[in-house]
């Protein structure tokens, strides 16, 4: 079994930016071993391990265009979960960090209970300016109940 | 950065051949001023090249440079390359016609043409709207070759054919200028690492210059375009394009910033999962 997980995020950059929506312009996947649900779309479920090391890389469907992840956080509940294609550019005082300098990657904690979704915002820079930033809240992260059974199926 | 770093070079080719200097009478433009470039549109250029390395000193990112020129005063390159040959071929097609007519005028209706003057006034009218054909010189100033399949006519920056060649013509379309060499203080210091590859793309008459970034010395570095003009000369009796060689410079700025770790600004960790969930998310109920 591969220690790492790499989840891999192709955005149609262009399409995003014109109708300013991520949907249908986003697509994500992964290469756990436990079969991660709904592979290809905007609603991964990545099927991971405690102690696994997560990597999420981001790519253009167009080579020339330029994206990156500007966030991922972690939902707590339902107050936290918002409209997935509501626009979002709040400017954080202090300094500012260039998203194309950022790695994402970690490990899976420990205390994750077996079975349940952990939702997570991956937040998306699209080049720079006032509509830069999109978001979208349906991928998350599991840790399945039966690792043996969730293989047989 | 994971964008590729296109300079845009506009060349006022007429002034630039006319003054014998390309620095005066050149606009450059790059897609970097988001990122820090200086002086778009001017004829001194600042691009910034924003590198990145890992905790280690070793790159993270590879940055690459491409360079396209445009020329003031030639038929727009978006124009398919076909366009230039259908041009003439419908040229000659029309003559053709003309003489037709000419021939069909002299058997029925012969006394029209006082004499064989107005005969051959009539057919040198018909051969001027054929146009003018160019020949372009190569390397060896012995050598000449005909651009594109056809010969490129002269052709005035609408695309229309002119008649004659002069010094009373108007505004001739221009052959696009081309790079031939990149050289100067970026390439000596092996900063930039610069080559001619062929392209599918014939907007850039298929070739172009690009060139990969050592991003791990920052700094002001200069480097050197050597650019290949043309200006129309009449040798003997033919309409030749003479290369005119001349060169510009640019600057590169160069930055690396080191990549960290989005969720701890720094190693990695594990991930900022909250412990507490709601009720309806315990398991049972989701899964």
């Amino acid at each position: 079994m591969s220690s790492k997980i790499n989840i891999v995020t192709v955005v149609d950059v262009i399409g995003a930016l014109s109708e300013r929506r991520l949907e249908n312009k986003f697509w994500m996947m992964d290469n756990s071993v436990f079969e991660s649900q709904n592979q290809g779309t905007h609603s991964l479920c990545t099927y991971c391990q405690p102690g696994q090391l997560i990597n999420w890389v981001i790519y253009g469907l167009d080579v020339q265009t330029p994206v990156a992840i500007k966030k991922i956080s972690f939902l707590c509940g339902d107050e936290d979960q918002v409209e997935t294609d509501e626009l979002k550019n709040v400017e954080e005082p202090g300094i500012e960090i260039n998203p194309y300098l950022n790695v994402w990657s970690g490990f899976v904690p420990s205390y994750l209970i077996p079975g349940t979704e952990y939702r997570y915002r991956l937040e998306v820079q699209m080049s720079k300016g006032v509509n830069s930033v999109m978001s979208i809240d349906t991928p998350s992260l599991k840790v399945p109940q039966n690792l043996l059974k969730s293989k047989d199926n | 950065m994971n964008q590729q770093l296109s300079i845009i070079l506009m060349i006022d080719v007429k002034a630039a051949i006319n003054s014998g200097s390309l620095q005066e009478y050149v606009y450059m433009f790059d897609n970097m001023k988001i990122d820090g470039s200086e002086g778009e549109g001017s004829n001194e250029l600042v691009s910034a090249v924003n590198g990145s390395h890992w905790m280690n000193g070793i790159q993270a990112s590879e940055q690459i440079l491409n360079w396209s020129l445009i020329s003031l005063g030639s038929v727009p390159r978006t124009v398919p390359r076909f366009f230039y040959t259908e041009k003439s071929r419908r040229s000659n097609l029309k003559a053709i016609d003309k003489l037709n007519e000419l021939k069909a005028k002299i058997e029925y209706e012969g006394d029209i043409f006082e004499n064989a003057d107005a005969v051959l006034a009539e057919l040198d009218h018909i051969a001027k709207q054929t146009g003018v054909k160019t020949k372009v010189q190569g390397k060896r100033r012995d050598l000449q070759r005909e651009f594109g399949t056809s010969g490129f006519e002269i052709m005035d920056v609408t695309g229309e054919l002119l008649n004659e060649a002069g010094d009373n013509m108007p505004e001739i379309s221009r052959i696009n200028p081309t790079i031939t060499e990149i050289t100067g203080e970026a390439v000596d210091k092996k900063i930039i690492y610069p080559a001619a590859y062929t392209s599918p793309d014939l907007f850039t008459n298929g070739w172009y210059w690009s060139a990969s970034v050592d991003t791990s010395r920052p700094g002001k570095y200069a480097y050197t375009m050597h650019v290949k003009l043309h200006k129309l000369y009449f040798i003997g009796d033919e309409w030749i394009w003479t290369p005119v060689n001349l060169k510009c410079e640019a600057y590169l700025k160069i930055s690396t910033a080191p990549r960290v770790n989005g969720f701890t600004g720094a190693g990695v960790a594990e991930l900022p999962i909250p412990i507490f969930r709601t009720q309806e998310q315990v398991p049972g109920e989701i899964s």
